[in-house]
């Protein structure tokens, strides 16, 4: 299979992560001569492979800035709104384990479990191509409305993991899973939310963008325990265009399986079938 | 994931097709570390929201608003290198979208041209940089515009100087 050669050979790999969700992402400055009534042209340009739609809530502008180490920022919603608003739309796949999120400055692939949740991850490799692909044909477009190229400003990539208790009856041992969460054999917490970060630099050593942990209790739809592990890479690219931002999310995805390999114990990996 | 950073497709939990989660809550013993209140948010965030909401045109010519993204990107930069202490800047609207960011105090000025995202033209003038100051180009890292804002803030050393 092509895309699994093409994995890097250095990365950990698991033959059933506990993964429910993907997400790959460009935020990129609003395009000259775009507005709102023109969302049916973009939806057309996907609409062979994503034929539903939907509206949602626009995402509001995100970026990762840097200052003297130690200073606590954390992502404030900043409340206000520019005036008109841009929808954000998804454009399903027939399935809907597959989706696009676009809006006016936004353009995201994810992909999840769905159903009985028993479909089977694409990989990053093919995900990235395909990305690749729905990055260009949107340049494309706005090249055609003005002559413009796509200014990307911030790339995302994001694992959304599921990690079930063995006895999904029980309390979720959090030490069973995450290194840095053991309770020993005391009584375990009812439940709990919390996060870190970590600077993602370059080669010249200046900070590209952050990986943030986020890990809480959660019940999925079946009332069973669990622990939701999100590991999110956000940052700028350089060049500001698609090459820089799939290189971004190359490097961010190499950040996270690291990470979540250096998070997870022992253990944990037996389950999930570790073979790198 | 409620409050996540991610842009999972999951957020609508009650219309998901797919899996629905929802934090479970257990006992109410929580422990919340807050972050410090910087006086100069407010202010900051009341002027940016009139200058995002100016009328196309408010300078008498063809000047717009400033932009949405750099309004969003100014503040995350603010944050970045700005601590509580810092003082409340001036922030004056370019007639392209862009945004100047401005403090003027006896100890010297500070300038940030925040010209698009990740496209930023700081400028100083102090005493120890003489009258035309000094410029710098900056991205995403505003470390250094923190450590000007911190010298802006030192007590002056004259006085003690003169006392001895």
């Amino acid at each position: 299979m092509q895309a699994l050669l093409n994995r890097p050979e250095h990365l950990p790999d698991f033959q059933s992560p506990p993964l429910n969700e993907v997400v790959l992402g460009v935020q990129f400055k609003p395009p000259q001569g775009y507005q709102q009534i023109m969302a049916g042209d973009v939806r057309s340009l996907y609409r062979e492979d994503f034929p539903g739609v939907q509206e949602l809530p626009p995402l509001l502008p995100a970026f990762e800035t840097f200052g003297p180490a130690g200073v606590l920022s954390t992502q404030i919603n900043f409340g206000f709104t520019s005036g008109a608003t841009h929808d954000r739309f998804w454009f399903l796949s027939p399935n809907g384990a597959e989706l696009i999120q676009f809006q006016q400055d936004r353009l995201l692939h994810n992909w999840r479990k769905i159903g009985d949740q028993t479909n089977e991850y694409p990989r990053f490799e093919r995900m990235i191509e395909r990305f690749e692909v729905e990055l260009h044909r949107l340049e494309e477009y706005f090249a055609s409305l003005s002559p413009q190229r796509l200014d990307v400003t911030q790339c995302e990539i994001s694992y959304v993991n599921h990690i079930l208790s063995r006895d999904p009856s029980a309390t979720v041992r959090s030490g069973d899973w995450l290194r840095f969460l053991d309770f020993g054999n005391e009584d375990q917490p009812d439940d709990f939310s919390l996060s870190f970060r970590q600077t993602i630099r370059g080669a010249d050593g200046k900070p590209r963008g952050r990986l943030i942990c986020e890990a809480a209790t959660a019940l999925n739809q079946k009332n069973q325990r669990m622990i939701v592990l999100t590991l999110t890479a956000r940052g700028a690219p350089y060049p500001p265009d698609i090459d820089g931002a799939l290189g971004f999310l190359k490097m961010g995805r190499e950040s996270i399986v690291r990470t979540f390999a250096i998070i997870t114990t022992d253990s944990a990996h037996r389950d999930w079938g570790r073979v790198q | 994931m409620i409050g996540s950073q991610a842009n999972s497709a999951y957020t609508r939990l009650a219309e998901s097709a797919a899996t629905s989660i929802v934090p479970f809550r257990g006992s109410p013993k929580r422990v919340t570390i807050c972050e410090p209140v910087r006086g100069w948010r407010d202010p900051v965030m009341e002027r940016m929201k009139q200058l995002v909401q100016l009328e196309r045109g408010w300078d008498g010519y063809r000047g717009a608003p400033v932009g949405f993204d750099i309004a969003h990107f100014a503040l995350r930069m603010l944050d970045a290198a700005c601590g509580v202490d810092a003082p409340t800047p001036q922030l004056v609207p370019g007639s392209d979208g862009d945004l100047q960011i401005e403090w003027h105090t006896e100890r010297g000025d500070i300038e940030l041209d925040v010209r698009a995202p990740n496209d930023v033209l700081a400028w100083r003038r102090t005493a120890s940089t003489g009258p035309d100051g000094e410029e710098v180009a900056l991205t995403n890292d505003f470390s250094l515009v923190a450590s000007w804002i911190a010298e802006l803030l030192e007590p002056s050393c004259a006085t003690g100087t003169a006392a001895a």
